[in-house]
């Protein structure tokens, strides 16, 4: 073998490593279900109907929370009239309301701002701290929660481990419940983007920069790979078209989507909004491996 | 009894068995949590605020920084102001301070760096800043945000004027373009994100409250157009977390409104202090205790 042939062996033999260091697999398991099931639920406004119109688009799918603690992730951000930016209070009343009549043990609402360390005063002026304490229903500030040493389940952004809120890790039942938006980071802020909210300020900061530096759609992919929802209920009745997460104008979808399957959930969202999912890098690598994104394996309940 | 002694109270009530509070329902120390409630218990009971401020010393972290909790990882993080900031007016040793201090200024913001200044002057300009004004971040190696800038504004200034060397001025100075930077167009502050997108975003009360903290003695156009924007956003807010930091904010600034602002604080708070969070309740406590002419621990020479 002389000098060249050398350099040539060489040369194979980094580019066969870089290329399989490239393709190799960066989740330790696949959620995929053989199909997932999504509801698309018509609702024209935010109303005490939302009561009947969830419970009944959740007996759809018999879910089995029957003792078990279900945990309802909405998407609150800012509070800015007239700017439909966070997950709507009613429909977060309703969804707490329907799982407490399908079994549930305990609801708790759990939620960590990105931008706002007042959580109380954010409760406060959307309305849903009353209307959670009406109906009698707890929430737990994921900001400032106790946490819990947390190895992530895939490796896009190489964090390795999150320091995770225990009230998240404890419960039986998660359920993310973003509001529809798109993003001007992100392209879309579905299911998937707002599980971000459970990464605490008080370990992560507000916002939650170090996520931003190891990458938003890798962020994503991490810490649902790791808490993958067990159901997705959306509030698209108004959603948000514009720069994303704070700007942007009402869109009037009238739509309430559910889903067992966060990847269909916000595939079908996308499509919704007019978008291509498979263009959002999220959504695109989550059908490998977080669920099913291809119309062929969602089946439409509604 | 009054308020800040029925304040005190619930905080003391509230230790844990090995010294320090808890963030939320948890059982670990939080170094935040901790921080303010020791500051409203500066004057006693001893055992209490000697078993905390071990608390915090034994959490320091080797390098001089302190984490977010205990058992945390040990790279540091915003926490090492606060933390320098409560020891300091505790009267603690002074060389974890020192140490802190250390920490803290060779901690900075990552836009600092030629290769991100570059980044965010040219190709990345959604966010309106400018980088070459930078503070310090909420994590090592991430960009610079308002209230660990203003946090570690405070605890520079309390330094001794003896310990203000050229370096520690210029990072007061560029602490200080930095939050003037990033000030809301219509006042105030918010994260760090003035305006994104070109559209306007609006302040927080608290964060605002806290840059003006830092601020103090600052003759900037910000500061006024700050504190004007405080006066009018704080008559409607009922919480009383963002009202203890609007009340200390007044204080700091000579204005009238820190009265009023512990007046609503008062009506905000109920008879039930065990709904509260123990850092709201502590920065009530502090602000109650200060604007009624006690201590203020954010006071900056």
């Amino acid at each position: 073998m002389n000098r060249r042939d050398l350099l040539v062996a060489s040369a194979a033999v980094t580019g066969a490593a870089l290329t399989a260091r490239l393709q190799r697999r960066k989740y330790t398991r696949d959620f995929r279900p053989p199909s997932s099931r999504v509801a698309v639920l018509q609702a024209d406004q935010y109303s005490d109907k939302l009561d009947q119109l969830v419970y009944e688009g959740l007996r759809l799918f018999n879910l089995n929370v029957r003792g078990k603690s279900v945990l309802l992730k909405p998407n609150l951000v800012e509070y800015i009239p007239g700017r439909p930016v966070n997950t709507d209070t009613q429909l977060i009343g309703a969804a707490a309301e329907a799982f407490l009549r399908l079994g549930a043990v305990s609801i708790t609402v759990a939620e960590g701002p990105g931008h706002h360390r007042d959580t109380d005063l954010l409760l406060h002026d959307t309305g849903l701290g009353d209307h959670l304490a009406h109906r009698k229903v707890r929430f737990v500030d994921l900001n400032r929660d106790e946490l819990i040493k947390t190895k992530l389940q895939a490796s896009y952004s190489g964090l390795g481990h999150l320091w995770l809120p225990r009230t998240v890790l404890a419960s039986d039942f998660v359920v993310s419940m973003p509001k529809v938006k798109t993003h001007h980071w992100t392209g879309v802020t579905l299911s998937m983007k707002n599980m971000f909210g459970i990464v605490p300020g008080s370990r992560y900061g507000w916002p939650k920069n170090v996520l931003h530096w190891a990458g938003i759609h890798e962020s994503v992919l991490d810490i649902c790979a790791t808490v993958r929802p067990h159901f997705v209920i959306a509030d698209a009745i108004v959603a948000m078209e514009g720069d994303g997460p704070l700007n942007g104008l009402p869109k009037h979808l009238k739509k309430v989507l559910m889903a067992d399957d966060p990847a269909a959930a916000d595939a079908t969202l996308a499509r919704l909004m007019g978008l291509d999912p498979v263009q959002i890098v999220h959504i695109r690598e989550a059908n490998h491996f977080l669920g099913n994104v291809s119309k062929e394996r969602i089946s439409y309940l509604i | 009894m009054g308020l800040l002694e029925e304040l005190q109270s619930e905080i003391e009530a509230r230790t844990l068995p090995g010294g320090g509070w808890a963030s939320g329902n948890g059982r670990t120390v939080g170094i935040e949590t901790t921080c303010y409630a020791l500051m409203a218990l500066r004057g006693d009971p001893w055992p209490t605020r000697r078993k905390a401020t071990e608390a915090l010393l034994r959490t320091q972290n080797r390098n001089g920084s302190w984490p977010a909790f205990e058992g945390d990882d040990p790279e540091g993080c915003w926490t090492t102001s606060l933390a320098s900031i409560t020891l300091r007016f505790m009267q603690s040793p002074h060389a974890p301070v020192k140490n802190a201090l250390r920490w803290l200024l060779s901690n900075q913001g990552r836009e600092s760096h030629w290769f991100w200044n570059w980044k965010f002057r040219t190709v990345d300009r959604r966010v309106r800043f400018d980088p070459d004004k930078y503070g310090w971040p909420w994590f090592p190696n991430t960009v610079s945000w308002v209230v660990p800038t203003a946090f570690s504004l405070v605890t520079l200034k309390q330094a001794l004027p003896c310990c203000r060397t050229e370096h520690v001025a210029k990072r007061i100075r560029l602490g200080t373009e930095m939050l003037v930077d990033r000030a809301c167009p219509g006042g105030g502050w918010n994260a760090g994100n003035g305006m994104v997108f070109g559209a306007t975003l609006n302040a927080h009360i608290d964060t605002t409250a806290i840059a003006l903290l830092a601020l103090t003695a600052e003759d900037t156009p910000a500061a006024h157009q700050a504190l004007d924007w405080l006066r009018e956003a704080f008559g409607d807010c009922s919480s009383a977390y963002s009202l203890a930091w609007s009340a200390l904010a007044f204080l700091m600034q000579k204005d009238r409104a820190a009265d009023l602002c512990i007046t609503r604080l008062h009506k905000t708070l109920s008879s039930d202090h065990s709904i509260f969070r123990t850092e709201t309740l502590s920065l009530a406590a502090i602000a109650i205790n200060a604007v009624g002419g006690g201590t203020n621990p954010f006071e900056v020479i």
